[in-house]
C-alpha cells in the first residue's frame, strides 16, 4: 500500500545578489509523505522542476551539519525537520537562509564569520608543559571528569545556533554560542594546560556579552545546551578571577545586592555595578526615570527571615567554598 | 483560587505599576494573591552566573515557603518564572538535592518539589480560561494592534519552563484576541529585550531593545505588551536611549500584560499605573476609546 501523501506548500527564499536587487519567495506545492524531511522536498524541486535551486547538504542523516537554514522561522537542519508536522502548524513552509551570515545565494550563507569566531578560541588542546601528556599512550580521565564536557564534543558545528542568537545579530564581538560551548569543553578538559589563560582572555572579549535567552539551546540539533555551557563557564571565570570587566563585575554585585536584603536595591546596585564612566553616562537617564517612578531611589526594607538568606551565603559562598 | 503571590523585585520597586494593575486584575477575575514577605530576590539570572549552587538555594527556600502554605506559586516577571522554575527542575535531579538540602536543613528549611510555579499569563489562560475572561471584558481593546513580547524566561529552555512553544508561542496572542485586541505577528517577539547587558554594554543592549521595537513596528504594531518588567526597563525606560543608539524614532509604548487585561476590564489609565511609563501610552488608549465611540 502506497503511503498516503500530502502537499506541502514551500515558499523558498530566492536570491541572487550578484544579478539581483532583493530577495523573493517562490512557491513549490510538492506531494509528499508527511515523514519526508524539508531537505527531500527541496532536492525534489531542484531534481524536478527548478534545477538552480541552490542549498548546501551532504549526508541527509544529522551528522554533517550542512543544511542548517531556517524552516518557519526557526533554524533547524532541513534533513531532520519533517514536512508533516510543519504544515499542520503553519500551513505552509517557509524556507529562508539561516540568520545573521551573508546570503550568496538562495539557501547558500557566507559562514566565515562563523568559523572565525570559532578559530579565535583556539578549539584545540593545549597541553600543560609542565605536565606533558604521555607519549604513545591514552589519556585516562576518571568519570567524573569525562561527564563535565559529555555534551559539548556532540557539536556537529551546523551552525543553527549562531543563525539563532540575538547578541550575535546586534554585536560583532560577541563569539556566538557555538564557539563558546567549544571552548567550554577546553575549559574544563583535564588534559588542557590553559584554562586560566582561556578563561581571562574571553571574560574581555565578548563571554559577557550572552543574552541568556536561550534560543541557541532551543536551536541545536544535538542538544549541546550552548547557553548553559556559557553559564557554566562564566560561573567558573568568576570563580577562578574574580571580577574582571563589566559582565562579571554586575554579576557579582547583583550577587551581593542581594545579600544585604534578601530583595534588590535597585539604585545602589548601579553604584555596585557601573565603573565610573558608565555610572556616568547613566546618571541623566537615572534622572529621567525617577522622575515617573520614584521608588527607584528608595531603600528596600530586608525581608523576614533575612537572617536565613545570610546564612545561605556562608555555607554557599564563602571563599573557601568556591564553586562546583 | 488562592495562590502565593510573588512579585519580584522590581514590581515592588521602580516597577510598581506592574505590581498595581496585577492586584486589580486579580480582584476582579478572583485569583486571592496571598502574600509573603519573607521571599527574597529570585537572583533574576545573575546569581546564576556568579554561584549556581547559591542561586537554586535561594530559589527552593522560596518555593518551600509556598508549599509550607500548600499553594502554588505566581510570578509576574519573565525572568522571575524562569529562575523558579529552573530550581524546580533541578530539585528533581537527587545530586542537586544532596549538595543542597544540608544548607537548607541549617536554615530549618526543607523543600519537597511540590509546587508549581505559574506565570500570570498562564493563570490567566490556564485557570481562569479566556472564555470566562471574555465575559468579564467591559471594554473591548478593538482597534489596537498589540506585539506580544514574551520575555526569554517564560519560555525557555523549554526542559525548565515546559510552557507553549519556547520558539513559536501563541498563548500571550490568544490572550490579546480574548481581549479584543489584534495580536501582530513577528519574529522579535520570542527574542531577548537586551536587558542582560544594560549594564554590561548598553549600546548594544540599546540595539537589541531597538530591533525587536522595529520588528513589532513594521508589522503594524501601535503597542506592544510584555509579562516581564525587566523587559519593560529596556523597551520603555530605555527606549529613548535606544533611538539615540539606532538614529531613528520608535515611539512605540509597552504595556505590561496586566495593563491591557485590566483596561479591558474597565480599569482607568491611573487605576493601572499607566501615567509612569515613559513612553507614553495616550495614543494607543485614543485607538481604543476611538473604535468604542464609533
Amino acid at each position: 500500500m502506497a503511503t498516503a501523501t500530502i502537499t506541502a506548500e514551500m515558499d523558498v527564499f530566492r536570491f541572487d545578489p550578484t544579478s539581483e536587487s532583493k530577495p523573493r519567495y517562490q512557491r513549490y506545492s510538492l506531494e509528499l509523505p508527511p515523514h519526508a524531511p524539508v531537505l527531500t522536498a527541496l532536492l525534489k524541486i531542484r531534481e524536478e522542476t527548478d534545477p538552480t535551486l541552490t542549498l548546501r547538504y551532504s549526508c541527509r542523516s544529522a551528522i554533517c551539519g550542512s543544511c542548517a537554514m531556517l524552516i518557519n522561522a526557526r533554524s533547524r537542519l532541513a534533513c531532520q525537520t519533517p514536512v508533516g508536522p510543519e504544515m499542520e502548524r503553519h500551513g505552509r513552509i517557509v524556507i529562508e537562509p539561516m540568520g545573521n551570515q551573508p546570503v550568496l545565494r538562495d539557501l547558500v550563507v557566507e559562514t566565515e564569520p562563523f568559523w572565525r569566531q570559532y578559530h579565535r578560541v583556539e578549539p584545540y588542546l593545549k597541553p600543560d608543559p609542565l605536565r606533558p601528556m604521555p607519549v604513545g599512550k591514552e589519556t585516562p580521565m576518571t568519570p567524573t571528569e569525562v561527564k563535565r564536557f559529555q555534551e559539548t564534543p556532540r557539536c556537529i558545528a551546523c551552525g543553527a545556533c549562531y543563525s539563532a542568537c540575538p547578541a550575535v545579530t546586534a554585536d560583532p564581538e560577541f563569539p556566538g554560542p557555538m564557539a563558546l560551548a567549544k571552548l567550554y569543553r577546553y575549559v574544563v578538559d583535564p588534559r588542557d594546560g590553559a584554562h586560566q589563560d582561556r578563561l581571562l582572555r574571553i571574560q574581555t572579549s565578548g563571554l559577557w556579552l550572552c543574552l541568556r535567552c536561550h534560543l541557541c539551546t532551543e536551536a541545536c540539533p544535538k542538544d549541546v545546551r550552548p547557553s548553559e555551557r556559557i553559564r557554566d563557564l562564566k560561573e567558573l571565570a568568576i570563580a577562578a578571577q574574580g571580577v574582571t570587566e563589566p559582565g562579571s563585575r554586575h554579576a557579582v554585585a547583583f550577587k551581593d545586592n542581594i545579600a544585604e536584603k534578601g530583595v534588590l536595591n535597585e539604585f545602589k546596585l548601579a553604584r555596585q555595578s557601573l565603573g565610573p564612566s558608565q555610572l556616568l553616562g547613566q546618571l541623566s537617564q537615572g534622572v529621567k526615570i525617577r522622575r515617573r517612578k520614584p521608588e527607584l531611589m528608595k531603600k528596600p526594607k530586608p525581608i523576614d527571615g533575612h537572617a536565613e538568606v545570610v546564612k545561605l551565603y556562608e555555607l554557599l559562598d564563602s571563599d573557601e567554598e568556591g564553586t562546583p | 483560587m488562592r495562590i502565593a503571590y510573588y512579585p519580584g523585585c522590581v514590581a515592588q520597586e521602580s516597577g510598581r505599576e506592574l505590581d498595581v494593575s496585577t492586584r486589580w486584575v486579580c480582584e476582579k477575575v478572583g485569583i486571592e494573591l496571598v502574600e509573603f514577605p519573607s521571599f527574597s530576590c529570585c537572583g533574576s539570572g545573575f546569581i546564576d552566573e556568579a554561584n549556581q549552587r547559591l542561586n537554586l538555594a535561594l530559589n527552593a527556600r522560596n518555593l518551600a515557603i509556598a508549599e509550607k502554605a500548600g499553594l502554588d506559586l505566581l510570578t509576574i516577571c519573565s525572568t522571575c518564572q524562569g529562575m523558579l522554575s529552573l530550581a524546580n527542575h533541578r530539585w528533581q535531579e537527587a545530586e542537586t538535592r544532596a549538595q543542597l538540602e544540608p544548607a537548607l536543613r541549617q536554615i530549618g528549611v526543607a523543600y519537597r518539589g511540590s509546587v508549581k510555579v505559574k506565570h500570570l499569563l498562564q493563570v490567566l489562560t490556564e485557570d481562569i480560561g479566556l472564555a470566562q475572561l471574555k465575559t468579564l471584558v467591559k471594554r473591548p481593546l478593538s482597534g489596537l494592534k498589540v506585539g506580544a513580547f514574551y520575555g526569554c524566561h517564560l519560555l525557555r529552555p523549554q526542559a525548565e519552563l515546559g510552557f507553549d512553544d519556547p520558539e513559536d508561542p501563541h498563548t500571550f496572542e490568544d490572550l490579546l484576541t480574548a481581549l479584543g485586541a489584534t495580536p501582530v505577528m513577528y519574529r522579535g517577539r520570542v527574542m531577548c529585550c537586551g536587558f542582560p547587558i544594560l549594564f554590561v554594554k548598553e549600546s548594544t543592549a540599546n540595539r537589541i531593545a531597538a530591533n525587536q521595537i522595529d520588528d513589532a513596528r513594521a508589522h503594524g504594531a501601535d503597542a506592544m505588551a510584555t509579562p516581564c518588567p525587566l523587559c519593560h526597563i529596556s523597551l520603555d525606560s530605555y527606549q529613548n536611549r535606544a533611538e539615540t543608539e539606532v538614529g531613528h524614532s520608535l515611539k512605540t509604548p509597552i504595556f505590561h500584560l496586566p495593563q491591557l487585561v485590566g483596561l479591558a476590564l474597565g480599569a482607568t489609565p491611573d487605576q493601572l499605573g499607566l501615567p509612569r511609563h515613559l513612553v507614553p501610552t495616550d495614543g494607543a488608549l485614543a485607538k481604543i476609546a476611538a473604535k468604542a465611540s464609533t
